[in-house]
């Protein structure tokens, strides 16, 4: 089999290569870069202060965690990782040791996950709850670990444990989310939804984050029409939110809605996650930018290649398997990441990859990991039950 | 501070969603002349130094070239370019813009001197963003005479050195001449294809029974027509498809070499062309060549030195088919009356070569199901 690097190769030196036309713009007015935020924006000004509260108290935790946690909000609301590196250089002073204080050791967990090293982001948790074991925020990582790793055992475990000192609507949208991916997602949105509705002074943010877990569980159980009107409730919140986005763009594809997607995720190219939702929208339409947003997505593997980094592996199944049609590739893809990532839709790509390459033995974890679970979904079982009889 | 934290429950490994900060450091030695190429983000340069100026979150370029002095003294404050342990003195010689896939970078062209003689090592130490982000890499592309090296630098690695002669053209000319040589030599379909239409040269087809051959001259010549056929043939295929004019399916190839090599055999045995084996050759040298360049494709073909490497690769498969011949003609010659030849090495060997590769050509198709 031709390794997936080779298949790079080629690009990883047109990284460069592709480059090979600097040029000098035409005159001093010609716009080259917009940014994520002005100067002028409030969120600016506050970053501006949080800085200058950092620096004028450089061994004081108070300021840097204040940065350092506005940084990762960033990240994660607009998928850069410019701002983890950011948030992890205002953490420098303070090691990953037993003397720092929990609030710092949870932010470096949280860096370390968002760089997949989960082992160290537990230990990191784990030191956090020596020495402040009411740490709400450690747990709710360590259940969001445990269920990347489809652990569902122990994250059952920590969601009894947040209980004691989360808010009722924390726990239960915690126990909520497991129950969901363990074959109980009608029970379980019944659940969510309720308590969701007992309350209407939730942070924007979490009643985001809600209503698209909401959407999965009713798109699971086949009721289109409740988690549709999930999703829209959720992006009229207008929060901006890459998952959500993710998701609902995932469900108009599913849908054959693309044109949909295209007016979702107009101005989210730069997110390589909704590049690639991007490209497949306007791949099955036929439109030629389907096939810049494929280039640019190579080019982006390429480096994330040369640097050596596998951080979105199930994203680059995704697009050999749906992009390029090497199924081969996407199936090695498909199964490196699902040796380090289990969720439901990890299991999805690597059944779909399994199917395009013939190969029923590649799949056996993911099949075993829904014979297991009882996991519902329409589409993944139907594609399990392709896989299953390619073996007979 | 916790109100946001559930958000972020589950939202762990997903979310890794756009191109992290790089630069693109390029650097070539041609003598002692040594030059270099720099692309930053604005994005990190605007992080850095700041360079809206007018604070309307758009880069214009009339606001980028305003601050090129500050950008070019940021940067190269954070480059050391060392040749033989002296420091190399850099000057810039232009200031452009490019765009990558994640947005517009600045492109600062320099020049290193480095002193009159061709530097032997040259070393790199990078810290530029290190501090400001620990996760921004620089991503360099070293270039010495047409050979080409990459690297990554970390704030864990900040520090690469290239030795000349590390990766010369000549040391890439002889690394490609020996993948050809050694690719020959454990490619038992392309030696099985080439020994198939070797075992009958010396010997003359006469009706239906093979009889030996008379003089050397004939079995000679023969096996140089048949050899220098199927060189021409795979070398053209060969580089048509390294240089990406031409692209066939592997699975089709490969169970197409396969079939080559069965039908080859049979041949000796049933003969149907005896006289122009030298067209076999050719017809299926081609479909050979698309073999080994998916071998050259494996191995990676290095930009700037396409053709050295082709050209090495190429002369490494002649070179391993001639050593191969020259041990195969004198000793069949030899022994071309016994029956020991003609019995068990020519009806014997063809019947096993053809059963041999009908299971790999069984094999390929198999997968060619398996695989579509």
């Amino acid at each position: 089999m031709k390794p997936r690097w080779a298949h790079y190769f080629a690009l990883l030196l047109a990284a460069f290569g592709a480059s090979a036309a600097p040029f000098v713009p035409k005159d001093d007015s010609v716009i080259l870069e917009t940014l994520p935020i002005r100067a002028g924006d409030p969120a600016a000004a506050e970053l501006r202060r949080l800085r200058a509260a950092a620096a004028a108290a450089p061994g004081d935790p108070g300021p840097a965690v204040r940065l350092a946690r506005r940084y990762f909000d960033m990240a994660m609301a607009e998928g850069d990782p410019r701002y983890v590196g950011y948030a992890d250089s205002a953490l420098r002073p303070w090691p990953e040791s037993a003397a720092t204080p929990a609030e710092i050791l949870v932010l470096h967990g949280m860096l370390r996950q968002y760089r997949h090293d989960f082992a160290k982001a537990m230990a990191d948790f784990d030191l956090a709850l020596k020495s402040d074991p009411g740490n709400t925020e450690a747990r709710a990582w360590r259940a969001a670990i445990l269920m990347v790793q489809a652990n569902y055992t122990a994250a059952r475990e920590e969601c009894a444990l947040l209980a004691a000192n989360a808010t009722e609507l924390h726990a239960t949208a915690c126990t909520a989310y497991v129950d969901a991916t363990t074959g109980r997602a009608r029970a379980a949105h019944e659940t969510l939804a309720s308590a969701l509705a007992r309350r209407n002074d939730v942070e924007p943010g979490f009643r985001v984050w809600i209503l698209t877990r909401l959407a999965e569980m009713a798109w699971r159980t086949g009721d289109l029409a409740t988690a549709e009107r999930h999703f829209r409730a959720g992006l009229a919140l207008g929060v901006d939110d890459n998952f959500i986005l993710a998701a609902y763009a995932d469900f108009l594809l599913e849908r054959n809605r693309a044109a949909e997607v295209l007016s979702l995720l107009k101005s989210w190219s730069r997110s390589d996650t909704l590049l690639l939702r991007l490209a497949l929208a306007a791949r099955s339409l036929k439109l030629p930018e389907g096939e810049k947003h494929v280039r640019a997505l190579s080019e982006r593997f390429a480096d994330a290649a040369l640097r050596g980094e596998k951080l979105h592996l199930q994203e680059e199944a995704r697009f050999l398997l749906d992009l390029t049609g090497d199924s081969r590739a996407a199936l090695a893809a498909a199964s490196e990441n699902y040796r380090t990532q289990r969720e439901p839709r990890d299991a999805l790509v690597l059944l779909e990859a399994a199917l395009a390459a013939r190969d029923a033995a590649a799949a056996a974890p993911a099949l075993q990991w829904l014979e297991s679970t009882g996991f519902e979904g329409t589409r993944i079982r139907e594609i399990a039950a392709r896989v299953k009889a390619l073996g007979k | 501070m916790r109100i946001l934290f559930l958000l972020l429950l589950l939202t762990a490994g997903s979310a890794h969603a756009h191109k992290p900060s790089d630069s693109y450091l390029a650097i070539g030695v041609e003598g002692a002349v040594v030059r270099g190429q720099w692309d930053i983000a604005l994005r990190d340069l605007e992080f850095a130094i700041g360079l809206d100026t007018d604070g309307n979150g758009a880069i214009t370029w009339g606001e980028l070239r305003a601050k090129r002095s500050e950008i070019e003294a940021y940067a190269f404050s954070r480059l050391k370019i060392n040749s033989d342990g002296k420091t190399c003195t850099t000057a810039n010689t232009e200031f452009l813009v490019d765009e990558h896939s994640d947005g517009a970078y600045a492109v600062l062209r320099f020049g290193a001197d480095c002193g009159a003689r061709e530097p032997a090592v040259m070393e790199i130490a990078y810290s530029l963003f290190f501090d400001l982000d620990p996760t921004h890499r620089g991503l360099l592309r070293f270039e010495r005479a047409g050979a080409v090296q990459t690297g990554v630098l970390s704030p864990e690695r900040p520090r690469l050195a290239f030795k000349a002669g590390e990766a010369s053209a000549l040391a890439q000319f002889t690394d490609y001449l020996r993948e050809g040589v050694w690719h020959i030599w454990i490619g038992f379909d392309h030696i099985l294809f080439l020994v198939s239409l070797l075992l009958p040269s010396v010997l003359i087809l006469n009706g239906r029974t093979w009889n030996p051959a008379e003089r050397f001259r004939d079995s000679f010549w023969d096996v140089f027509r048949v050899v220098t056929s199927f060189t021409v043939a795979h070398s053209i295929t060969l580089s048509l498809a390294a240089l990406s004019v031409i692209a066939l399916p592997s699975r089709l190839v490969e169970s197409v070499i396969a079939l080559s090599v069965v039908l080859a055999a049979l041949n000796n045995l049933w003969p149907v062309v005896s006289g122009r084996r030298w067209a076999v050759a050719f017809a299926f040298g081609l479909v050979h060549g698309f073999g080994f360049a998916s071998v050259l494709a494996d191995l990676g073909l290095p930009q700037g030195a396409l053709l050295l490497a082709l050209v090495g690769f190429n002369i490494g498969v002649e070179a391993g088919q001639l050593a191969i011949v020259a041990a195969f003609l004198p000793f069949a010659y030899a022994v071309r009356r016994s029956w020991f030849y003609r019995r068990l090495l020519f009806a014997g060997g063809s019947a096993a070569i053809a059963l041999a590769a009908a299971v790999w050509f069984a094999e390929r198709v198999l997968d060619m199901k398996l695989w579509p």
